[in-house]
Order: structure tokens, then C-alpha cells, then sequence
């Protein structure tokens, strides 16, 4: 096209460009609204769902799990607030909040044992105990989640995976990898003895030693000098719960 | 779970570390509590009043674990007793230990409540009579240790709720009660 010259000219283009952006922004405005209404129609669709499960939601730890990863994938938290809708709905907060209570008193009280590390599956078992009373069920899945909600508190909650055991670490001590490999090489027979953890590793007898007394200091190790053998043993607590939910149950 | 006769025993028993002195502190703390706790409910349980430390005793080793407790091991578990005035030893070398699984008032309070019950509130009884009697049957008393006993009657006299009085033909003391 041929430029021409004058105001004339440069009035047309300018109300050209005016004409495109108003065309423009109609366009993103109907999407955006129709972007809005399908969220607002999955919005009421989704609180209709959670209206109809809410007893399963409760009550049914699978349920409940992935009703969470459905909610996770529309982008909406029922645990961001416990005032909003969702909570006031399912009362799913409170669920939650009540849970991180328990696990911090579970965590604080078994510290003195396992030095604060404990085993999640421990940890959900002596939750399942605590709640005997209260009749809907913990999975692994919920105390993640309240495990999650209490990092807030930054109070160094976390959850660390060992080889195959997930553990839930309640004080702030920084695990480094010689402590991490021990702990998972403890998972085989809930100890360790100085000389195998060398001969596995090829660790000098000193590196083997200091790593094994540091987990001892940080409360996580416990020391067993009674076997035939004379050779001091390692308990890790934390990864061989005493309370026998794996295989160390013994009758006579 | 293991159980020694009809006494249902705790999950450290089975963990071999609890067997050895911790050398951390806050470890060590942990195990002499649990330690403590346990031989007080087993000897509750048992009626047990007196552990002697060179003598074998069922708590101080679990042959399923293979581990037993070390003399100084079991010397600073009851130590800790002691402390808490829940033990005392009975000799000055530590081979012997009276366990207070009742403290010495409350045996007196218990004392009282069974004269109540029993009706002996002007009454006469020996010593024996307590401890074997018919009427103790079934109670704590039954079988209870002499020292505990005769310790649990001199409080009663101190507050003037009973007297002691030696017998004239048997050598068994008597006790007259005045609750």
C-alpha cells in the first residue's frame, strides 16, 4: 500500500491501530469470561462433589487422598485456610491441623528414643493408637500432607527419604551422606558394627568412627556391647522401631 | 509380645541397646527412666520386695535377645530408685535392694483401709496375722516383706494410730490398732 503523506494519513492509521485493539481485547475478554465460567462451573461442580463425598472424603483415606490430587491439579488448596469454604464445608482443616498436633507430640515425646528421626509408618502407627477414639482413618498420604502444613512453622519438620523407609526428621540436625548411608545400610538389620560399615563403604576405621559417634551424640544411634561376639553394635531406633511392626516381634 | 509368667513385658525389653549403658546422656536419661518404670511394675506385679544383684533375677536378662543386664548396669537402674526413694539398699556393699513399689506411708494408708475393712479398728493382731492371715488374702498384704511391714506400723504408731507391743509367748509382735 501506497504510504500517503499528510495528517489525514496519519489519522487513519492511528484509528486503524485503535480499531485492532478494541477487536483485540474483545476477543481476550470473551475468552477470559469463558475462561471464568468453566471455572466457575467446575468450581460449583467440584464443591457439589466435595458437598456428596464429604462423608468419604472424611472418612476414607484413599478417598481423601485423591480428592487432594484432584484439587492439587485445579489449583485449589481445601488446607490454605481454615476459614474459607472448603474448610467450613469439610471441616478438612481441622482434620489436618488436629493431625500436625498429634505428629509434633508424637515427635516430641519419641525424641528421647530416636534422637528425633522417626519412621513414617512408626509415626503413622502411633498416630492410628493416639486416635483409637476418633474413627476416621490416617494414611501415609494425610500425615505427609500435615507434615507439609507444618513446615510453616519452620520449626524443621521435614520428611527425608533413607534407601526404601521415608523418615520424618523433627530436629533441625543437617544429615550429611555418611549419615544418610548409614542409616540406610542399618535398614538390612536395624545395626550396624564399625567393621562392616568400613568394609562396605572402603571407609578408613577413623571416617567409619567419627561418623558413628556423631550419629551416636545427635541421640540417633544407641550403642550394644551384649553379643557373643564382642563386637559393639549400632542400633538405629529410628530405622528398627522397638515396637516390633517389622518382623522384630518375638514370642516365647 | 513377650511375657514373663503373667507379666506382659515392654517392646525395649526386646531391643538389645537397652541391655548396654548408653554413653550419651540424654540417651542414658531415656533408658534409666524406662529401666526404672519397668521394675516397679514387675515387681508390683510380682509382689517381688527385694532384688539381690549377684542372684539371678528374670528382668535383668531376656534369653530370647541374648542379652543380659551388666552389674553395673542393674547397680545404676536401682540407684536411680534409690534416689527417688522408691528403693533402698539393704547393705552397704549394694547386693541387696528393697524395692518400694509402694512407698512406706502409702503401705500405712493401706494398712489402715484393710483394719477398716476387716473391722480390727480396737483390735489386736500379730504381725503374722497380717502378712498370712485370712483376712489378707488377696490384698497387697498378703505375703508383703517383714522390714516393709514392721517400717509401714512404726509410721502408724508415730501418728499414734497403732502400737507395737512384743508378745509374751511367742516371740511375734503384736499390734494393737487405734484408728
Amino acid at each position: 500500500m501506497r504510504r500517503r503523506p499528510g495528517i489525514a494519513g496519519l489519522q487513519t492509521a492511528a484509528a486503524t491501530r485503535d480499531q485492532y485493539r478494541l477487536v483485540g481485547d474483545n476477543v481476550a475478554k470473551i475468552r477470559t469470561d469463558l475462561m471464568k465460567e468453566q471455572l466457575a462451573t467446575f468450581r460449583t461442580q467440584l464443591e457439589e462433589f466435595a458437598r456428596k463425598h464429604k462423608n468419604d472424603i472424611r472418612k476414607n483415606p484413599t478417598f481423601r487422598s485423591q480428592f487432594h490430587e484432584m484439587c492439587a491439579k485445579v489449583g485449589v488448596d481445601p488446607l490454605a485456610s481454615n476459614k474459607g469454604f472448603w474448610a467450613e464445608l469439610l471441616g478438612i482443616g481441622d482434620f489436618y491441623y488436629e493431625l500436625g498436633v498429634q505428629i509434633v507430640n508424637i515427635c516430641l515425646e519419641t525424641r528421647p528414643q530416636n534422637g528425633g528421626l522417626i519412621d513414617l509408618q512408626e509415626l503413622r502407627n502411633l498416630l492410628c493408637q493416639r486416635r483409637k477414639s476418633a474413627r476416621e482413618s490416617v494414611s501415609e498420604d494425610d500425615c505427609l500432607r500435615a507434615i507439609s502444613k507444618l513446615k510453616v512453622l519452620g520449626s524443621g519438620f521435614e520428611v527425608i527419604s533413607v534407601g526404601k523407609k521415608k523418615l520424618v526428621r523433627s530436629v533441625p540436625t543437617e544429615l550429611n551422606r555418611d549419615h544418610n548411608e548409614i542409616l540406610e545400610m542399618a535398614q538390612a538389620h536395624g545395626y550396624v558394627t564399625a567393621e562392616e560399615v568400613e568394609r562396605k563403604f572402603s571407609w578408613s576405621s577413623g571416617r567409619a568412627n567419627d561418623v558413628l559417634v556423631s550419629l551416636l551424640e545427635e541421640g540417633l544411634a544407641m550403642i550394644d556391647d551384649g553379643h557373643r561376639d564382642g563386637k559393639r553394635r549400632y542400633w538405629f531406633p529410628c530405622v528398627s522401631p522397638m515396637s516390633g511392626t517389622s518382623g522384630s516381634d518375638q514370642k516365647i | 509380645m513377650q511375657r514373663l509368667g503373667d507379666f506382659k513385658l515392654p517392646h525395649f525389653f526386646n531391643y538389645p541397646p537397652y541391655f548396654t549403658l548408653q554413653p550419651v546422656r540424654e540417651t542414658r536419661d531415656k533408658q534409666v527412666q524406662l529401666w526404672k518404670e519397668l521394675i516397679l511394675d514387675y515387681c508390683r506385679n510380682q509382689k517381688i520386695f527385694v532384688i539381690g544383684l549377684e542372684d539371678d533375677f528374670p528382668l535383668f536378662s531376656n534369653p530370647v535377645i541374648e542379652r543380659s543386664l551388666s552389674h553395673e548396669a542393674k547397680e545404676l537402674f536401682l540407684a536411680a530408685l534409690v534416689n527417688e526413694g522408691r528403693a533402698e539398699w539393704m547393705d552397704k556393699g549394694h547386693k541387696k535392694c528393697l524395692i518400694l513399689w509402694m512407698r512406706i506411708q502409702d503401705w500405712a494408708e493401706y494398712i489402715i483401709n484393710f483394719v477398716k475393712e476387716n473391722g480390727f479398728e480396737d483390735g489386736v493382731m500379730t504381725v503374722e496375722d497380717i502378712r498370712s492371715g485370712i483376712e489378707s488374702r488377696g490384698t497387697d498384704l498378703a505375703g508383703i516383706d517383714r522390714t516393709v511391714l514392721m517400717r509401714a506400723l512404726r509410721l502408724l504408731e508415730q501418728k499414734g494410730k497403732a502400737t507395737i507391743f512384743k508378745g509374751t509367748s511367742t516371740d511375734d509382735e503384736g499390734v494393737k490398732f487405734s484408728v
